[in-house]
């Protein structure tokens, strides 16, 4: 299984820390003894402070995540970037934001930090802890969509769907930062997002109209 | 077949009101009627899993993970050529968390392309494959390879693959050269593009659910939901009717994602080793290197036209570059008329991954060449581009679309002499004709169920890439039965359901909606014969209507109607009927571009498509394709292209971060054309028609704008700024 959170010592581990995960990024193939010799433990969700940035920490960690308004307790590696503790540890996961590049550069894991965007294949799910995670899922649901989303629908603002929820996370920070936002400054906070589709220009007129829809 | 009027209770919120005329078959079977007539079809609809997409609760394929499943990864040949001289996989094995690892090429084998898979694992968690990956040891021998199909073509280049060339002959190469010599214009030139990747955003991934039992789930990103259950069957050691395919969602494909493919393989194998569920989902640097590509193309050129218009001879040699795959590029020239043609035509390999089927195979490239070297020849002999097109195809339909499209510009705005007007910012028009065939065929197997409570339900196996099938289906039952688009609920992307064919050739529409319509009808023709009593009518004079059935004078609800339906409500089968649909589509790209004749940059102003398709299903829906169509055609004429390494054998740029696709800051103003001109009452695919054109429209705007011909895509600032020295070069 690949999370289980109330019992980590059970979990497999890669035996790897992060210094050594950095050390072997590009390294084509590694002999297994470099790994076998780093060891491994589990160690609980440090309190954050000075203490806790000080403290190397490595195999599986257990952690709390605030997504979408519910603490969900999750099992992650030091490594672990957000996007992968939501889609491949939560239980059940949370699969809105997508998996697209894994190397932001194409915004399909657009998630809310704080209400701040970010690439969520580009945050460990450890610097996520504490700070309140806010995926497309926890900004409407079908029944109950944000203006952001309806707006998608009625303008038909996607095809496939791979990259909607990116789009429509992007664009529901960017109204709450800049409620009146010009064609350009949607633009502008979407560089960062790609479409494969063509649904652009369907996507800039779906974000002026939910900025009318929340302006009424 | 024809239509006949009919009239009817009006109703007003349930009430009947006097009467209204509608139109109903006049015969045995069911007919679209005229193009204007319809109730919810040819109008804007809105997407009926649009909520599902934009709550991020649609799921695809990628989302799906089963119990206790495992995930797959590949260790990737870092080599263009090679073989493979020692792999130890024990290292691997011992890692804890990893469940099995697989040797896709062994010792002594070969890879004959960077990116193709030699190991396969599976492990508990994504990490650990990946630990695994880099855990295993292997060692390889170089042996001689070739990735740019210029250098594959010289004399002393290494063969790729075993087959000989096969060069195909056209046309009569004498007659052509002789009538080449009293052209009063002539061309000569070669035209080239570089391999182009898909970049679906979900890259090809397959989620084998298998337990070692005697069934197993299938979970594809695929466009073909049958092409799946065959193949893991065999994978899995299982008869195929012990396989069912699941394709929910899936997150783009444009001609890529047929069969199991390379991630289906081994999630399969890897599944059946371990006796577990296993994903494999190709990784972004993977989905460049080893899931197909779009060939690149060399075309050599040499064409003459006539003082008044006329395309007299084009003598063409087209070489398709598809890796170590295979690959035709569409003949030429291309969509036109000429009096005498030859063409030669191959394939030239290269060590790069086997190309596929990409949005409209091999006419993206021959259309940018045909259309840029039309362009030259109507510059050269003094006319007018558009005029000069529509005096070498005779179809009504490109006169029609090229003067909609040319208004929509502003082409008599454009430049009379390319490059003229001050200033870095020059601004040119250009434009491009395409075609498709869009036909459909007979593998739908459709069934319409009316439930006793009035409920409806549409089922079959297709698969919807997001294209909007799940909403057509919808919107025909719904229209067909007198409901609305709510009243209708549609069943597909399963193996378990009817028959459907593989989305590929823009195929879907005209196989899947005649066999949806005729469904529904055989569904409405079956009510009409229960209800029919009930309203002491005739069956044939039954009619359905605003959510009820009438006839007689009279008018049920709907609901209350499927009351008098047995328990087991009613089912009726539908399949292709050939009237429904039809082939052959036409369209016409325009783009006017500002480049800046400082920097090189080429910004696209605006762009405009005008499409035919017979009957369009949905409005809004097309709109969308056929803006994802000129952005398509816009990124292949100024951004992509695969960057290879000759020396090392290896791709430059396998990441969204350099091989650059289309993005928010240079989408043009945009204007998508449905060309309600086509009066044929009948389904025919477009997609693949849109993305066509617009490649030359952008080339041919580019010269317009600045003076310079670029004859080698993608159009990058540096190839504008080497065009502008040497003119000025050649000013001084």
């Amino acid at each position: 299984m690949p999370d289980k959170p109330q019992d980590p010592a059970a979990l497999p581990s890669s035996r790897w820390s992060r210094r050594t995960f950095l050390k072997g990024v590009g390294v084509a193939a590694v002999s297994a003894e470099t790994m076998l010799a780093e060891s491994t433990k589990a160690v609980e969700p440090s309190p954050p402070g000075a203490d806790a940035l000080n403290t190397p920490i490595e195999g599986p960690v257990k952690v709390t995540l605030n997504v979408n308004d519910q603490a969900r307790a999750v099992t992650v590696e030091p490594r672990t970037t957000l996007l992968s503790a939501l889609r491949d540890r939560l239980d059940p996961p949370i699969t809105g934001a997508k998996l697209v590049c894994n190397e932001a550069t194409c915004g399909g894991c657009t998630v809310l930090l704080d209400g701040k965007p970010v690439f969520g294949c580009s945050v460990l799910a450890c610097d996520a802890v504490g700070k309140k995670v806010t995926t497309v899922e926890g900004l409407g649901t079908p029944d109950k969509m944000n203006a952001v989303q309806k707006a998608f629908v009625e303008k038909d603002a996607m095809m496939c769907g791979f990259c909607t929820p990116g789009f429509v996370t992007t664009i529901s920070a960017l109204l709450a930062k800049n409620p009146n936002p010009t064609e350009e400054q949607v633009r502008e906070a979407c560089r960062g997002n790609f479409c494969r589709c063509g649904t652009y220009p369907h996507v800039f007129a779906a974000a002026q109209a939910a900025a009318q829809a929340n302006r009424k | 077949m024809a239509k006949k009027t009919v009239k009817v209770p009006k109703i007003v919120d349930g009430v009947p009101v006097g009467e209204v005329e509608i139109q109903v078959d006049d015969n045995g079977g069911p007919s679209w009627g005229a193009n204007d007539k319809h109730r919810l079809l040819n109008k804007p609809m809105i997407r009926v899993d649009g909520a599902a997409k934009a709550t991020g609760t649609a799921i695809y394929t990628q989302d799906v993970r089963p119990k206790g499943m495992l995930f797959g990864r590949f260790l990737a040949s870092p080599r263009a050529h090679a073989k493979v001289t020692k792999l130890d996989l024990e290292p691997a094995k011992k890692l804890a968390g990893v469940k099995a690892v697989l040797a896709v090429v062994n010792v002594g084998g070969e890879v004959r392309f960077e990116g193709e898979p030699v190991v396969a694992v599976a492990a508990t968690t994504p990490e650990v494959a990946e630990d695994a990956t880099r855990a295993i040891v292997v060692e390889f021998q170089d042996l001689p390879h070739v990735v740019k199909g210029a250098e594959a073509l010289q004399p002393n280049a290494p063969q790729v693959v075993a087959r000989p060339p096969r060069i195909q002959k056209q046309g009569d190469a004498e007659q052509t050269a002789k009538a080449l010599e009293s052209c009063d214009a002539v061309i000569e030139a070669q035209y080239t593009s570089p391999m182009l990747h898909h970049c679906c955003l979900e890259t090809h991934s397959i989620t084998a659910d298998f337990n070692g039992k005697d069934t197993a789930t299938v979970y594809a990103s695929t466009q073909g939901t049958f092409t799946i259950p065959g193949d893991s069957a065999r994978e899995l050691g299982l008869p195929q009717n012990k396989v069912t395919s699941i394709v929910q969602n899936m997150g783009g494909g444009f001609g890529s994602k047929f069969g199991i493919g390379i991630a289906g393989q081994w999630a399969c194998r890897l599944a059946k080793e371990v006796g577990a569920p296993v994903k494999m989902a190709l990784t972004r640097r993977e989905e460049f290197l080893a899931a197909g590509n779009g060939p690149g193309s060399i075309q050599k050129f040499k064409a003459g036209a006539s003082k008044d218009g006329k395309l007299v001879a084009v003598m063409a040699t087209q070489y398709a570059l598809p890796g170590i795959g295979n690959s035709n590029l569409a003949g030429q020239p291309y969509q036109y008329k000429a009096e005498h043609t030859y063409r030669e035509a191959q394939a030239v390999h290269t060590n790069e991954d086997a190309s596929v089927a990409m949005r409209a195979p091999g006419h993206p490239q021959a259309s940018f060449a045909m259309e840029s070297l039309m362009d030259e020849l109507a510059y050269k002999i003094g006319m007018d581009p558009v005029e000069f097109r529509k005096k070498n195809v005779q179809d009504a339909a490109w006169h029609r679309q090229l003067d909609r499209g040319a208004k929509e510009i502003g082409w008599e705005n454009r430049n009379k002499t390319p490059g003229e007007g001050k200033g870095n910012l020059r601004r040119g028009m250009g434009c491009g004709i395409g075609a498709w065939g869009g036909g459909g065929n007979a593998q739908c197997q459709v069934d319409v169920t009316i439930g006793k409570d009035g409920s409806v339900i549409a089922a079959v196996g297709s698969q919807d890439l997001g294209t909007g099938t799940r909403t057509y289906i919808r919107a025909i039952v719904a229209e067909e039965l007198g409901l609305e688009m709510n009243d209708v609920v549609e069943h597909i992307g399963s193996s378990k359901l009817g028959n459907a064919n593989a989305s590929g050739g823009s195929t879907t529409a005209a196989s899947l909606s005649p066999a949806v319509k005729d469904a529904a009808y055989n569904a409405r023709v079956e009510m009409a014969k229960r209800v029919a009593p009930l309203l002491g009518a005739q069956a044939d004079g039954v009619v359905f209507d605003q959510g009820r059935v009438m006839g007689n004078g009279k008018s049920l609800p709907w609901k209350q109607a499927c009351a008098a339906l047995p328990e087991a409500g009613l089912t009726a089968h539908g399949k292709w009927q050939p009237n429904l649909s039809s082939s052959g589509v036409h369209g016409a790209s325009f783009a006017e571009v500002e480049v800046d004749i400082e920097t090189g940059h080429v910004r696209v102003v605006k762009m405009c498509h005008v499409q035919d398709c017979g009957l369009p299903l949905n409005r809004t829906a097309l709109h969308s394709q056929i803006n994802g169509g000129m952005i398509q055609s816009m990124g292949m004429a100024l951004y992509e292209g695969r960057v290879m390494d000759s020396d090392l054998g290896v791709m430059v740029n396998p990441g969204l971060g350099d091989y650059k696709i289309p993005g928010t800051l240079e989408i043009p103003e945009m204007i998508p054309i449905i060309d309600d001109g086509d009066d044929r009452q009948a389904v025919i695919g477009m997609a693949e028609g849109a993305n066509v054109p617009g490649v030359g429209a952008v080339c041919n705007a580019v010269y317009n704008a600045c003076g310079v011909r670029v004859r080698d895509l993608p159009i990058t600032p540096d190839k504008i700024l080497s065009g502008i020295i040497a003119m000025q070069k050649r000013m001084t």
